[in-house]
């Protein structure tokens, strides 16, 4: 019973968290861009336009809700909520701090330590996929056509060189001990070697790449490009359907630099974050959260620098050069592995 | 130097009428039968090799006294230039048949570029051309009634001012929602595939820089035709051209292609200068080359912006590094006429004012950070292999093709034609400065890139040149009858009064006479077409703005590519539809 009341309870902080670091990662985004486009970004609401996100949700909120008479109703009105809660959900399995022990009572910071996480998130990911696809497919409009086309093919294609560099991840998981794991609290748990660590890192840019290209983000934001596409999917939505989708990318984004820090860099894992001591979880949760916000300023540095990609480009670049890439570091690392056995 | 006049007299002894020579530049009047022929021998022909076809239009002699009318209502114009030897001007004159409803023989089949020049000649004057592939209205919307450019077309909306009260029936209506939102589908051009993905482009769309709409047939993503719809900016210069003094039209002209308004004002100076046979003094001519290379880096830097914006997403930086720079363009242009974007900062015969004292001194703190400014952005898009991927190979356009279709300026330097008329055909002293014609042989987007950043960097030098050397003197030129007389004088002398008076209130009287006059602005050859009937209205007041010609190669252009270059050839293209539409 114990276990149900925390998990709600968990989820719902969660959630809040999510949604609240949703709304500041658009203005943490806005205030980058400014400073790297010479500008100053928001600044009238609230002091250093802190209050813009709260204006930004209540102006989405209080849209008038336009339902184009074209339109898949049910479909066009269920695809942006498909598009945000594999976003939201996927973050269940992420080990945000270290257990707390009161008395006999251990309070554990994720939701869900399941020994499937990596394959839950890939799972999950992939379901994010369809709220861009049945969105633009309901709307009947050529340009969100297209770009639901684009969709499809570029998270297909992205998801193949992310997929084969989990398991060489998960490959890792095996030095030393008797079995590997694909929990992510047990990866973030486990000692690596000095070398493993450097090992890891090669790998990162690629994974990064990939992470780009799952969350729709500049340079690969081809589904949406607003150039040539406008905003592609998202054309016919607007207020807070629109919101959603804008949710859906940017919660992914945490979602996906939380796991690229658990994977990568250690999760809560810092000086001070001691399991066991009273200030541990907060201290973990501290560079946790810092690891992740470090990871978005990546996302918004590219997006800030880096032409976009053509649609016929990506998928050239997924096959001809991340893919064959990703196996050579899997064929690499099983080596390693194997050589480190005892 | 071979002789045009002379050489068509003895090849075409009867379909030659008249020929002259004015302003220097010689005009030829022939027989509409013989224009094909004359069109192609003119084309063909080694020493005269007339392969540009800068301008065609058509002048509607009917309230006109002066001068042979030949027997026709309706005369064609038509500018030719040759390429080879240094956009030699030649101006052909075609008195149509047909009366009223004039007919021509269409030239398209010469000049490829005069598809939509006679579109447009259809459109404004209702000249039939026999044999155009493609006849139909391109400005004005199919369902206007009449041709807007013929001088028994009423002016329209003459009423009274003031004379509106409450009970009139237009405010019957007024806050009261009268239309029916009424969708009407468009027809889908006939020679597209229904098969195919047709998607509407514009006239409301990001990447089409202003009101351009694009019929795009797709096959996935792959384009398969194009059909442009101009039109939508259309204001009618050309008709306000005709009803205003000669000074008062030089407002009108930075509303043309308003990212660069002082090349505009500049062209339209020079052809009335031309017509009136003057020339600005030495330092007015200074600060005007000054003003128009100014003017030239800031209607690239918004080329580049936009471009990069299109090609690389709202993120990217460099759209506002480049509007920075701007920015401090815009600011010297305020010091000097107190306007940013449609500054009228020229007039007839010099410049409106002196420079202020303020001015060198940040020009050249400008000139110096500029060169820098231009590394920067090389180094964010040259060595990055996104944009290069992005724009080698795309919108490739042959040096043939731009010849034929009458593409000018840096998209014609981008095909390997080096043919820039500061050169060839120098105007405002251009041939005392040192400077260079970029030009890159590959004919594709990043050609045409590479143009434009190296134009920017040779803008810089003529630039330095100009400031260093700008001579002392008068701003414009000193003829009551031209320009105004000097402040002070107006208080001494009656005689500066009457001129002060005289000039304002009835204007400048060129004598009878025609003259064509181009420049290399931004985007290509600006030109201005005037024809004087000795009155303070011009008569003809004839527009040639580069992005028109520009704009037609579109389809050539982005066949067999992708959508998402459709947007980086627009771009390339550098269109500004005020410039297109007029």
């Amino acid at each position: 019973m114990i276990i149900v009341i925390t998990s709600v309870i968990k989820s719902l902080v969660l959630i809040l968290l999510l949604l609240t670091g949703f709304a500041y990662l658009t203005y943490y985004e806005r205030k980058l861009l400014s400073r790297f486009q010479v500008r100053i970004g928001p600044n009238r609401a609230g002091p250093r336009g802190l209050l813009q996100p709260v204006a930004d949700a209540v102006k989405a909120i209080f849209k008038e809700e336009v339902v184009p008479d074209h339109v898949d109703k049910v479909v066009y009105l269920l695809a942006p909520a498909l598009s945000l809660i594999p976003a939201l959900v996927a973050f269940a399995v992420v080990p945000l701090a270290p257990d707390l022990t009161i008395g006999n009572f251990t309070l554990r910071f994720h939701i869900a330590d399941v020994n499937i996480a990596l394959l839950y998130i890939l799972a999950i990911t992939s379901v994010g996929t369809y709220g861009i696809i049945l969105g633009g497919w309901s709307s009947n409009n050529n340009y969100s056509l297209l770009g639901a086309l684009r969709t499809a093919s570029q998270m297909i294609s992205y998801e193949l060189p992310m997929g084969i560099i989990l398991v060489a991840i998960i490959l890792t998981t095996n030095i030393g001990r008797e079995t590997g794991t694909l929990s992510l609290v047990e990866i973030v748990n486990q000692d690596r070697p000095w070398w493993l660590w450097l090992w890891l890192w090669l790998a990162f840019p690629m994974f990064f790449i990939t992470m780009l290209a799952e969350s729709n983000r500049s340079p690969f934001d081809l589904p949406e490009t607003e150039n040539e596409l406008i905003a592609g999917f998202q054309i016919e939505y607007g207020g807070i359907k629109f919101a959603l989708y804008f949710m859906a990318e940017y919660i992914s984004m945490i979602t996906g630099s939380a796991i690229m820090a658990t994977l990568f860099f250690g999760g809560w894992h810092g000086p001070f974050a001691t399991p066991g001591t009273w200030y541990g979880p907060i201290v973990g949760f501290g560079w946790l959260v810092l690891k992740i916000i470090v990871l978005l300023f990546l996302y918004i540095w590219v997006r800030a620098s880096m032409p976009r990609i053509r649609y016929d480009q990506l998928l050239q670049f997924c096959w001809k050069i991340l893919t064959p890439l990703s196996i050579a570091y899997l064929i690499l690392t099983a080596i390693i592995v194997a050589l480190a056995a005892p | 130097m071979i002789d045009p006049i002379a050489t068509l007299r003895e090849a075409f002894p009867d379909a030659v009428l008249d020929s002259t020579v004015y302003r220097d530049t010689p005009i030829v009047t022939i027989k509409a039968d013989a224009l094909l022929e004359v069109g192609r021998f003119l084309r063909d022909e080694p020493g005269l090799s007339y392969n540009l076809l800068s301008d065609l239009t058509v002048v509607d002699r009917l309230k006109l006294n002066h001068g042979q009318d030949f027997g026709s209502r309706f005369h064609g114009i038509y500018q030719l230039r040759s390429i080879e030897r240094n956009g030699d001007l030649l101006q052909l004159k075609v008195p149509l048949p047909g009366g009223d409803d004039p007919v021509a023989p269409s030239v398209t089949g010469i000049w490829p570029t005069a598809t939509w020049h006679e579109r447009e000649a259809y459109d404004l004057f209702g000249v039939r051309y026999e044999g155009h592939p493609d006849l139909r209205r391109i400005l004005l919307p199919p369902d206007w009634q009449g041709h807007p450019l013929r001088k028994d077309m009423p002016l329209g909306g003459e009423r009274v001012p003031f004379s509106v009260t409450w009970d009139d029936e237009e405010f019957a209506f007024l806050g009261k929602q009268i239309m029916k939102a009424e969708q009407r589908p468009e027809p889908v051009p006939g020679r597209m595939d229904p098969k195919h993905m047709i998607v509407n482009m514009g006239p409301q769309h990001p990447a089409t820089h202003g009101v351009l709409r694009l019929i795009v047939e797709l096959d996935g993503e792959r384009v398969v035709g194009i059909e442009p719809d101009i039109g939508y900016l259309h204001s009618g210069f050309e008709k306000q051209g005709e009803n205003v003094r000669y000074k008062d039209f030089v407002y009108y002209t930075d509303r043309m292609d308003y990212v660069s308004a002082m090349q505009n004002n500049l062209a339209y100076c020079l052809a009335v200068e031309k017509l009136l046979g003057i020339e600005a003094p030495p330092r007015a001519q200074g600060i005007r080359v000054i003003m128009a290379e100014l003017q030239r880096i800031a209607s690239h830097l918004v080329w580049l912006a936009t471009h990069a914006l299109d090609v690389g997403g709202t993120g990217l930086s460099l759209l506002m590094y480049a509007f920075r720079e701007r920015e401090e363009i815009l600011d010297l242009f305020e010091m000097v006429c107190g306007a940013r974007l449609t500054t009228s900062y020229m007039r007839i015969g010099g410049v409106d004012q002196d420079l202020p004292p303020a001015f060198a001194p940040r020009l050249r703190e400008l000139l110096a950070i500029l060169p820098e400014r231009f590394d920067e952005y090389e180094r964010m898009l040259s060595r990055s292999p996104i944009w290069r991927h992005r724009l080698i190979g795309i919108g490739k356009l042959s040096k043939e093709d731009a010849i034929a279709y009458g593409v000018t300026g840096p998209m014609l330097r981008g095909s390997g034609v080096k043919y820039d008329l500061r050169k060839a055909q120098p105007y405002c002293g251009y041939d005392q400065y040192d400077f260079e014609i970029p030009c890159y042989p590959e004919g594709d987007s990043y050609a045409r890139y590479l143009v434009r950043m190296g134009e920017m960097r040779q803008s810089v030098r003529i630039i330095q040149q100009a400031l260093d050397n700008l001579p002392e003197g008068d701003h414009i030129i000193d003829d009551p009858k031209i320009a105004p007389p000097k402040r002070q004088l107006l208080d001494q002398s009656m005689e500066a009064l009457i001129h002060h008076f005289k000039l304002f209130t009835e204007g400048i009287r060129p004598p009878v006479g025609e003259a064509y006059h181009g420049i290399e602005a931004s985007k290509g050859e600006m030109g201005i077409y005037l024809v004087s009937d000795g009155g303070p209205h011009p008569y003809r007041c004839r527009v040639r703005t580069p992005s028109f010609s520009n704009l037609q190669v579109i389809e050539l252009m982005s066949k067999g590519h992708l959508f998402s270059d459709i947007v980086t050839i627009i771009g390339t293209i550098d269109i500004v539809l005020g410039d297109v539409d007029r």
